[in-house]
């Protein structure tokens, strides 16, 4: 008996004494240089109530950890991946670089660099969304805290929270009165190993060395490649902000927001027809699918403009022809997201199908 | 101190001398040895693998270790017992972590294999009464299985399709400890019923 009693305390006092190292966070010093966005996104709610409705997800500050220093593949390098494998893409002067879901399911974060601009790639599995953020000099890590069950990542010079889909500050504990303002986003593209490859040959993929002792075949939540689990179910882990029966909660809208409001397109329904009309804070918006990844854009289009599709390309009047992700209009970034988690931040949404 | 405390000590102190001399007898027999054993490691792999520390991989043979591993050994990484892998060992199609909750997963599975080594001499010896609680052990090996969280929540939530409460998520913290204490229990219950010749 006493032998195991001994045992038992000491594993207590490991236990202990790893509560208190795990509050260690890698701070940066100086003072931050972040760009952010010249106006602010909606937030469906005050800051105050958003940092009131954060919960734990169980894992403590950077228990999730990011990868700081990733390093990538060639394609042709990158045999842990299958075709059908979900990755998450970007285009920068030239250079393309995937991100696998299945390497970011255990991190949700990257801190790297595109085309020598500071960037953070964020993934929270819970709620289906990728985004892509202009970062400075500082690094985002992941608070161990939801919102909406979405990602609350947190900078490392002042430990702002930032919710990932809102991309905008709230106060949280460690950091009570930030200033509220949106980071600047960039698109990543949500499609297939194959058709990200096949599009871009020389792309470089991220590494599964990432310097974390990880096993990148197991994802927790269930898979993409085929869906199966979390993602292709209907039950929610920790519920959404504003629950909506209109759709599954698990159904996939390509989400898009202007200061003046958001709306979502069905993705099934865009694949069916190609494109699909809708407005925003009374502006006339036009979505428009792209067969080549299996994704959507979004456009702001005050003159309602109108273009006939030719295979995957889209003509206007004047009889020239684009590429979807290229049309003469201005483009909104526009990604991928789960129904409940976009209905739970915006509840006032407009919805096309 | 009141009689009945005085009894209820001196039941304890039995039961804790009976349980002593059992243990001892469970390392000086081959055949109950043979039981911790074998007990303790198909144990100490069931935990491995319900933590997601043991599961098929990606394929190849590799060893890595992350840099500064003893600083990081200690590091919490999904929850208060969930501590962060520092190194990875592939050998074809399985991959292995290393963490300290190898070393947690070990001492659980030590109890348990305990436990089913004094079960199988109570089962070994016909005069011995109440072969029913000794069964006690291995169920309070359970909750250390169902201890194993995903990136967010407990895996066993996920597979049963509930929504994680603050309540459950506190509870699930819990069940580690509730195992370790259940499973001492359990010793003793089961020990106290052995009777050691000599």
């Amino acid at each position: 008996m006493t032998p195991s009693r001994r045992g038992f305390l000491a594993g207590a006092g490991l236990v202990a004494l790893a509560g208190c190292l795990g509050n260690s966070t890698s701070e940066l010093s100086g003072s931050r240089s972040l760009p952010t966005a010249e106006e602010q996104l909606p937030l469906p709610t005050s800051p105050e109530n958003l940092r009131d409705a954060a919960r734990s997800g169980g894992p403590p500050k950077d228990g999730i950890p990011s990868i700081d220093e990733p390093a990538f593949l060639d394609a042709s390098e990158a045999g842990f991946l299958a075709d059908g494998d979900p990755v998450f893409g970007v285009v920068r002067d030239g250079v393309a670089k995937a991100y696998p879901q299945k390497i970011l399911a255990k991190h949700e974060i990257v801190n790297d660099s595109l085309a020598g601009t500071p960037v953070t790639v964020t993934y929270c599995p819970l709620t289906g969304t990728v985004q892509g953020f202009e970062r400075g000099n500082t690094t985002f890590g992941v608070s161990g805290r939801l919102i909406n069950s979405n990602l609350v990542m947190y900078d490392r010079h002042t430990d702002t929270w930032w919710p990932q889909m809102l991309a905008t500050s709230i106060p949280g504990p460690w950091n009570g009165d930030p200033e509220i303002q949106s980071l600047r986003e960039f698109r990543l593209v949500w499609t297939s190993w194959k058709q990200w490859r096949d599009q871009n040959p020389e792309t470089e993929v991220l590494s599964t060395e990432t310097g974390h002792a990880k096993n990148y075949s197991r994802d927790p939540y269930g898979s993409y490649n085929p869906p199966g689990g979390y993602y292709a179910n209907e039950t929610l882990l920790f519920g959404g902000l504003n629950p909506s029966d209109r759709f599954d909660p698990k159904r996939v809208v390509m989400g898009l927001r202007t200061p003046d409001g958001a709306a979502a397109f069905a993705k099934n329904a865009l694949r069916e027809a190609g494109q699909l009309e809708g407005a925003v804070g009374g502006t006339p918006i036009l979505a428009v699918f792209d067969g080549r990844y299996d994704t959507a854009y979004g456009y702001l289009n005050p003159d309602e403009r109108s273009f006939d599709r030719d295979g995957n390309r889209l003509v206007d009047a004047a009889g020239t022809s684009h590429e979807p992700d290229a049309l003469p209009l201005s483009r909104v970034h526009t990604f991928d997201a789960m129904w409940f988690a976009w209905a739970g931040y915006y509840p006032e949404t407009n919805v096309y199908q | 101190m009141s009689t009945s405390d005085i009894r209820r000590r001196d039941r304890l102190q039995r039961a804790l001398g009976r349980t002593r001399s059992a243990t001892r007898l469970v390392f000086r027999r081959r055949d109950s040895l043979l039981v911790l054993a074998t007990v303790t490691s198909l144990y100490l792999l069931l935990y491995l693998w319900a933590i997601g520390h043991l599961s098929p991989g990606l394929g190849g043979f590799d060893l890595l270790v992350v840099s500064d591993p003893l600083s990081k050994l200690l590091q919490p990484e999904l929850g208060p017992f969930s501590f962060t892998p520092v190194a990875r060992v592939a050998v074809g199609p399985v991959t292995y972590l290393f963490s300290l909750n190898t070393v947690l997963g070990l001492g659980i599975a030590g109890l348990v294999g305990l436990n089913a080594a004094l079960t199988y001499l109570v089962w070994r010896q016909p005069s011995a009464c109440g072969i029913g609680r000794s069964s006690t052990g291995l169920l309070a090996g359970i909750p250390a299985l169902l201890s194993g969280t995903a990136c967010c929540g407990p895996v066993i939530l996920l597979v049963l399709g509930v929504q994680a409460s603050g309540v459950l998520l506190t509870g699930f913290q819990l069940l580690l400890p509730v195992a370790v204490m259940m499973l001492l229990g359990s010793l003793l219950l089961v020990g106290r019923q052995v009777t050691v010749q000599g």
